[in-house]
């Protein structure tokens, strides 16, 4: 690398601080990267790993530790078998179910504050989408508890899934891109004579396909992820979610490591593959209202 | 025509609307009216008792201890997380072949859970055969307790929340830098300044909104950590990780003192209403 580099210098008559910087740029990100990188490769590894062996190469560390040299599905295998496919399920339904359901419920009053005007219009936004944007959900997690239990919602999915359905986040991103929809396109509509109804369908939808994936990955992730409020509303072992599951295994069977990091690697994996392929749109999701 | 149109838009909030007023904003009171009930041990039901919750972790020297933590801990992991999420958004803002790798291996802790961060970097800073020591071992450099020590539980924590902050922040950071027109850093080039004077003259000044809104998200969100507590130290060893979350979780319920937790997340609330204020302060009228 730096052979190559004092090399060009000489050939270009670059002056060498015009390699330099890059050279330090990339070194530095590359120290990052293995720092990312590292702790992930371990639990991937040890994951297919027999559970005796899951810290053999770790201390002292040596490179096998981060490649499955010992390769089993063993922790997968009793994983499954002690029945996180359940789980599996349970979080992918609850995480679908929040993204038409809820991403409908939210999309309908993005459309609403971002398309017409009305009166009352800014006193709600703030008053009930701002305020409930600003105090973290965590933080009245037990009222909202008291409240389920009222109901007779704990261990049930109403329970798990109706208080995160609305979301003042995803409201904000689909308000924020209805807004910007030239007037024209919906006036055309309307002098036709389509009712608000038809015109959301057949012309909002079909062009706000950036917006619409941006908040279903928001949403399917945050619910994917989601620990907190499960834990609290719904420790039924039929309703586990894999956030759950994963954190009571760490208590439960505390030295079946492999199967630990088996079930966080499938929790880690989801997330992961769904953000790659859309990047863009989830960075805009999550930094969309920050920059506002 | 025009009162049907009048309608719509209602129709359109209502489910919305009503879903957040009861889910989010009736809790956010019901907190405040909870803080002032206690469950009355002998008959079993909720009595009105003032501001006695209130007296009651005022005078607890858990609850002072675990506000005194937070304080520590918010005042370490906060600026370093800008301090690194700004110097990793600079970096990955450079024009570099390969830099999109760079971007996509650093949005991996964004989409991985906390809890699953948590797990992981338990077993990696375990105390006998955890990778960390067993790095160090290489380096001869001996064994360190981590977790399980009072002065370093509290850092391993900040180190688990940063890994997972620290890219977060620089995706903000990054898009705000994105913001800044090339023009006015050519411009600064022209007028003579060196790298570092137009990071400091230019680019951070038009930093500030972004920086601003990162500070007080990162605070809040820092302020209300909580799985990596649970899954790591749940508050040990001595308190010295105690975050005020989990206390409040630790009281309502595993202690099953709903009045107390209530009455620690309404000082809570109120020290979160006082953060977003000073952040609408600062950010008011700079568009």
């Amino acid at each position: 690398m730096s052979a190559h580099v004092t090399s060009r210098t000489r050939r270009n008559r670059k002056p060498l601080r015009a390699y330099l910087l890059p050279a330090l740029v990339y070194s530095l990100l590359i120290i990052g990267v293995l720092i990312v990188v590292i702790p992930l490769m371990w639990a991937l590894a040890a994951s297919f790993t027999p559970n005796h062996k899951v810290f053999e190469y770790a201390y002292p560390f040596s490179w096998r530790a981060l490649l499955p040299v010992d390769f089993t599905l063993e922790a997968y295998d009793n994983l499954f078998a002690r029945g996180f496919g359940r789980a599996v399920g349970n979080t992918f339904f609850l995480a679908f179910v929040t993204v038409f359901v809820g991403g409908s419920v939210n999309a309908l009053a993005g459309f609403a504050f971002g398309r017409f005007e009305f009166r009352g219009k800014n006193a709600l936004f703030m008053a009930i989408v701002m305020l409930t944007f600003l105090v973290p959900v965590d933080l009245t997690a037990i009222p909202r508890y008291i409240l389920i239990n009222n109901f007779g919602w704990i261990n049930t999915w109403q329970g798990l899934l109706i208080p995160g359905l609305a979301n003042s986040l995803v409201i904000f991103l689909f308000r924020q891109f209805f807004a910007e929809i030239p007037q024209e396109l919906i006036d055309a509509a309307r002098v036709d004579g389509a009712s608000w109804l038809r015109v959301l369908v057949s012309i909002v939808l079909p062009i706000s396909k950036p917006v619409l994936v941006a908040a279903g990955l928001l949403m399917f992730i945050s619910q994917w992820n989601s620990y907190f409020w499960p834990l609290l509303v719904a420790p039924r072992q039929e309703l586990r979610v894999v956030q759950v599951e994963i954190s009571l295994a760490v208590g439960q069977y505390g030295t079946v490591w492999n199967e630990l990091l088996a079930g966080s690697m499938i929790a880690a994996i989801v997330p992961i593959l769904l953000v790659m392929p859309f990047q863009r749109y989830y960075v805009q999701a999550i930094t969309g209202t920050g920059l506002e | 025509m025009r009162s049907k149109q009048q309608i719509i838009p209602y129709l359109l909030l209502t489910p919305a609307l009503v879903l957040l007023l009861v889910f989010n904003l009736l809790p956010t009171i019901a907190t405040l009216v909870e803080s002032t009930f206690v469950m009355s041990l002998r008959s079993g039901e909720r009595v009105f008792a003032g501001f006695a919750n209130f007296e009651r972790i005022f005078k607890d020297p858990i609850f002072w201890k675990s506000l005194q933590v937070t304080v520590v801990f918010s005042l370490v992991v906060n600026p370093l997380q800008i301090a690194l999420s700004l110097g990793l958004s600079i970096l990955i803002n450079q024009r570099l072949p390969g830099i999109g790798i760079f971007r996509s291996i650093y949005l991996l802790p964004v989409a991985v859970s906390l809890n699953v961060t948590a797990i992981v970097w338990r077993l990696l800073l375990d105390k006998n055969t955890g990778m960390v020591n067993g790095i160090l071992y290489q380096l001869g450099i001996e064994r360190q307790p981590f977790l399980h020590s009072t002065e370093q539980a509290l850092w391993s924590i900040i180190l688990i929340a940063s890994w997972i902050g620290v890219p977060l922040w620089s995706l903000f950071i990054l898009a705000g830098l994105q913001n800044i027109p090339p023009p006015v850093l050519e411009a600064a080039k022209i007028d003579g300044a060196n790298a570092w004077q137009s990071f400091t003259k230019v680019t951070l000044p038009l930093l500030r909104r972004v920086l601003a809104f990162v500070l007080v998200a990162d605070t809040v969100a820092n302020f209300l950590l909580f799985a990596p507590i649970i899954l790591t130290t749940q508050g040990g060893p001595q308190l010295s990780t105690n975050l005020i979350l989990y206390e409040t979780y630790r009281r309502g319920f595993l202690y099953g003192d709903l009045g107390a937790s209530a009455a620690m997340l309404s000082v809570m609330l109120l020290i979160v209403f006082v953060i977003v204020g000073v952040e609408l302060y600062v950010l008011r009228g700079s568009d």
